[in-house]
């Protein structure tokens, strides 16, 4: 994806890197145990290759940049409350990383992992 | 420890922690957490959106609290497994969530006990914990995490010793203070910023509670308000001087056994006001203010508590007057000129208009603008006393371009003005001074300059009127463009992002936003986050003009 223009050149960021970004601060988010393949197809290929940014899925349109990330979160916490602090999260740390902003960062909540039946 | 504490804990200890016990104790967490929620607040590092961490831990507990609220007889584990329920329904932010995740180890813990004993205390602190670990793959330390396990590993230690639980949450106390202060050492970004890590400082806040109830301490409002160093603002207290209290002191000191605050604090009221006690590595910081021959008093006091390592004793009514000249602007440094150099004299409507004025090299600044024309008197006051004789004037604003061409006349100095009609027009010319060229050539060149900048201007009509087209209710939002009429709307962010629309700012580079004194930062940063998401190939500079009656003054270049 192309980025900004400076008088030196210009300069590109790939979506990939962005992933890599919102990856890293999805899982230091508190309540994800997790990040879960979009589908099943997409499952097998990160299966075998083990990309880092499995879950995490970057659009660009030249204009606006979106994030979806698919967790899956410990049962037994407040799903709303651990969505949106992934969602700030991400936002603060890819923002601050890459000095664009987001348009929108989407949670989907994959599935849930009971560890502790209570 | 005096009679009546020891008396109610002898009281405390002779009943078993039944359900009914743990809610007190519940209840005394969350209102020493909430009396201590501001503390907390200004413990963050980070400017996200859900950073109200005091806030959102108290929120959690008291969701928590609510749920037990009306219960009656429980057992312990009934009674955790309720507050577990209520903490997570409630959870609110990272803190809440993690906070509701103890709760419910803690619960797991205590499962189908009657009462609460030492074993299943430490066994149930030892299961929050881990619960608590269990909710992310990659724990940070030096968070609310670190604490509630430093707490698990002193609970399990005091357990070798005692098996009275309140004697463990005495033991436990320390250590979780300790764990508090040691967070900065872990997490990096603590450090940098100065502060403690704010989650683990709000669970230390609610132990503290509990056992504040336990020795029959209060609990409505903290007796002393205790801040990290960073957070102490000492210029603030300024603003509430009393008569008779002339002298303020501060003492940074390291006590040489733990300091009892309340006592200490009780001590100091004595002999003064605006107490303020700040703490950060072991050290601590006082502030007082106190009359004149009670000067030296918090200082000898507070020698026989530890080492003092410095002493400010300063004058507040020399400091007030200091204050005063600073708030009148002679902050703004500006541009000392040599005699045949060309001097640039500005009006200026805000200080942070007049400050980047300055840093582009203007040797004089008028305040003035829309509603407040200067006199022809006060510009020639502002160039006459300079050592030189070539001066341009940028007026800014068109009603101030006659009372500089006055100021003109009236002097013998050789002066050119440059008919800026506003503010980016004016910093747009200023880029083309050079204080050694010919005067001649380099208001030429100003000139010139005006014409390429696009500027607009964002306020608030004051009567409804139809001009160009553009029909406006009072009370709108409007939108100048090179002085033009050309916008209205309700909002401010519309009328700007339309604003910037009749610019032609996409095909533009830089989009500068000078925002008034009517705006607070954060307005001024969530609308020109707006500009930015609008706008994500041009540069967005946000700068605090601080000028009355316009909330935005844009240059789109």
């Amino acid at each position: 994806m192309g980025k900004e223009n400076t008088t030196l050149g210009s300069i590109h960021i790939s979506t990939k890197a962005v992933a890599t970004l919102a990856y890293r601060a999805t899982l230091e988010s508190y309540g994800v145990v997790g990040l879960a393949p979009k589908d099943l197809a997409e499952g097998l290929a990160h299966t075998i290759t083990n990309v880092p940014t499995r879950g995490v899925s970057v659009s660009f349109d030249g204009e606006r940049l979106d994030i979806d990330i698919h967790v899956i979160i410990e049962y037994g916490t407040r799903i709303t409350s651990v969505a949106h602090s992934v969602a700030n999260t991400v936002r603060f740390r890819v923002e601050k990383a890459l000095g664009m902003p987001i348009h929108h960062v989407n949670v989907h909540v994959q599935g849930l992992r009971v560890s502790n039946p209570d | 420890m005096n009679p009546d504490t020891q008396a109610r804990l002898a009281q405390l200890k002779a009943q078993p922690i039944d359900g009914q016990a743990l809610k007190k104790l519940v209840e005394a967490g969350l209102t020493w957490l909430r009396a201590n929620q501001q503390t907390v607040n200004a413990l963050n590092v980070f400017p996200v959106p859900d950073g109200d961490t005091g806030t959102n831990m108290v929120l959690t507990m008291q969701s928590a609290y609510n749920e037990i609220d009306n219960l009656g007889h429980r057992s312990i584990g009934q009674m955790a497994a309720a507050v577990s329920q209520g903490a997570l329904m409630g959870a609110r932010g990272n803190s809440g969530v993690i906070l509701s995740q103890l709760w419910r180890g803690f619960a797991r813990g205590v499962q189908g006990q009657e009462i609460l004993d030492g074993e299943s205390f430490v066994r149930a602190l030892g299961e929050a914990r881990d619960t608590a670990y269990k909710g992310v793959v990659r724990p940070v330390e030096g968070t609310i995490l670190t604490v509630a396990k430093d707490i698990a590993t002193a609970a399990e230690e005091a357990l070798k010793e005692t098996e009275d639980p309140f004697e463990i949450l005495e033991r436990i106390l320390p250590a979780a203070d300790k764990s508090v202060q040691y967070t900065p050492e872990l997490l990096p970004v603590l450090k940098q910023a100065g502060v403690v890590d704010s989650g683990g400082k709000g669970l230390y806040y609610i132990y503290e509670g509990m056992l504040r109830y336990m020795r029959g301490e209060p609990l409505d409002a903290p007796v002393i308000s205790i801040q990290p160093l960073s957070a102490m603002k000492l210029e603030n207290t300024m603003e509430a001087v009393e008569p008779g209290q002339d002298f303020e002191v501060v003492v940074d000191f390291v006590p040489s056994k733990p300091l009892n605050l309340q006592d200490f604090y009780g001590d100091l009221e004595k002999m003064g006001t605006s107490i303020q006690v700040g703490e950060g590595d072991g050290m601590y910081r006082m502030h007082i203010h106190v009359p004149t021959e009670k000067r030296y008093e918090p200082v000898d006091y507070i020698m026989g508590l530890g080492t003092v390592t410095k002493v400010a004793i300063e004058n507040l009514i020399a400091q007030m007057d200091e204050i005063d000249r600073k708030a009148e602007g002679d902050k703004i440094e500006l541009t000392n000129i040599e005699p045949g150099q060309i001097a640039v004299v500005t009006v200026s409507p805000g200080p942070g208009i007049s400050r980047v004025f300055a840093s582009l090299g203007v040797a004089a600044i008028v305040e003035g603008g829309q509603t407040m024309n200067p006199s022809t008197q006060e510009i020639l006051a502002a160039f006459e006393n300079l050592p030189t004789d070539k001066v341009i004037i940028l007026p800014n604003n068109k009603n101030i371009i006659l009372a500089a061409q006055q100021a003109k006349e009236v002097t013998v100095k050789n002066v050119r003005i440059v008919p800026s009609k506003n503010m980016p027009q004016g910093l747009a010319a200023m880029m083309q001074l050079n204080p050694d060229g010919d005067l001649e050539q380099v208001a030429g060149r100003m000139v010139k300059a005006l014409e390429d900048v696009t500027s607009g201007e964002i306020t608030i009509a004051t009567r409804s009127v139809e001009i160009d087209g553009v029909q406006v209710e009072k009370d709108q939002v409007i939108g100048l463009l090179n002085g033009k009429l050309v916008v209205s709307a309700v909002s401010l962010e519309e009328a700007l992002l339309a604003l910037l629309e009749k610019a032609a700012a996409a095909e533009h580079e830089l989009i500068t936003l000078f925002f008034g004194q009517d705006l607070t930062h954060n307005e001024a940063n969530r609308i020109s986050d707006l500009v930015r998401e609008r706008y994500p190939a041009q540069e967005i500079e946000v700068q605090d003009g601080g000028q009355p009656h316009y909330q935005f003054i844009l240059s789109v270049e």
